[in-house]
């Protein structure tokens, strides 16, 4: 069982209910797969760096759960599919941040760095990067 | 190779190798969520400023570069400085 981080960005034209119904469904997504929510964060509306798919506002989210592996890419599956849903960003983290409710003391062994950045962008994001 | 380029844009980071901030102090995190920090480290070509000029060490630069691509790819840091302004 490891902890994850997700940070998606959902629409900000959803609001309200069908905001939480959002957010309900994926928590949902998650719970069905046996993994457990420690914790949801919501950043509200701000403003993005770069325009994504025409818009410039965007709701943060940020869920932070313990699960298998497995769970990862149904979880991502069903991210891409929802177009209310611009990004998401999923990371692992070796050890579980404070901060966090730590029901147990989990043991995580000595496992490498590799965080578990499945990047998808719905749109080829325009990687304009300066040659030097 | 002579080095006969211009100066081009002047240091205005730690130049002198005063040694990483990081590693000074361990309470500052480095994530791609901590903004302030991570941009702190971009130029305003939105950039990502070398180690030479940042003075961090070798492990913190790697971590610092890893989070501000991640916050890049969640647009909370601009690749450029030449995004469409709304």
């Amino acid at each position: 069982m490891r902890t994850y981080e997700t940070m998606f960005i959902v629409n900000p034209e959803i609001v309200g209910d069908d905001h939480a119904a959002l957010l309900e469904k994926f928590q949902n997504v998650l719970k069905q797969q046996g993994a457990e929510i420690l914790k949801v964060e919501d950043w509200g509306t701000r403003k993005m760096a770069y325009p994504i798919r025409k818009l410039s506002r965007g709701n943060y989210i940020l869920f932070f759960f313990r699960a298998g592996s497995e769970v990862i890419a149904e979880f991502e599956r069903r991210m891409r599919l929802d177009d209310a849903i611009l990004r998401f960003q999923t990371i692992v983290h070796e050890k579980e941040p404070e901060g966090l409710v730590a029901a147990e003391e989990k043991e995580v062994p000595a496992a490498a760095d590799t965080p578990t950045a499945e990047e998808t962008d719905e749109e080829s994001a325009a990687d304009t990067v300066d040659a030097e | 190779m002579s080095m006969g380029k211009p100066s081009g844009p002047p240091r205005r980071r730690f130049s002198r190798r005063k040694g990483c901030r990081f590693c000074g102090d361990k309470s500052i995190k480095i994530d791609y969520k901590e903004i302030r920090t991570l941009r702190n480290f971009i130029s305003e070509r939105g950039k990502i400023v070398p180690r030479r000029i940042s003075g961090n060490c070798a492990i913190h630069q790697r971590k610092l570069t890893e989070s501000i691509k991640r916050a890049r790819h969640m647009a909370l840091v601009p690749y450029t400085s030449g995004h469409a302004q709304d």
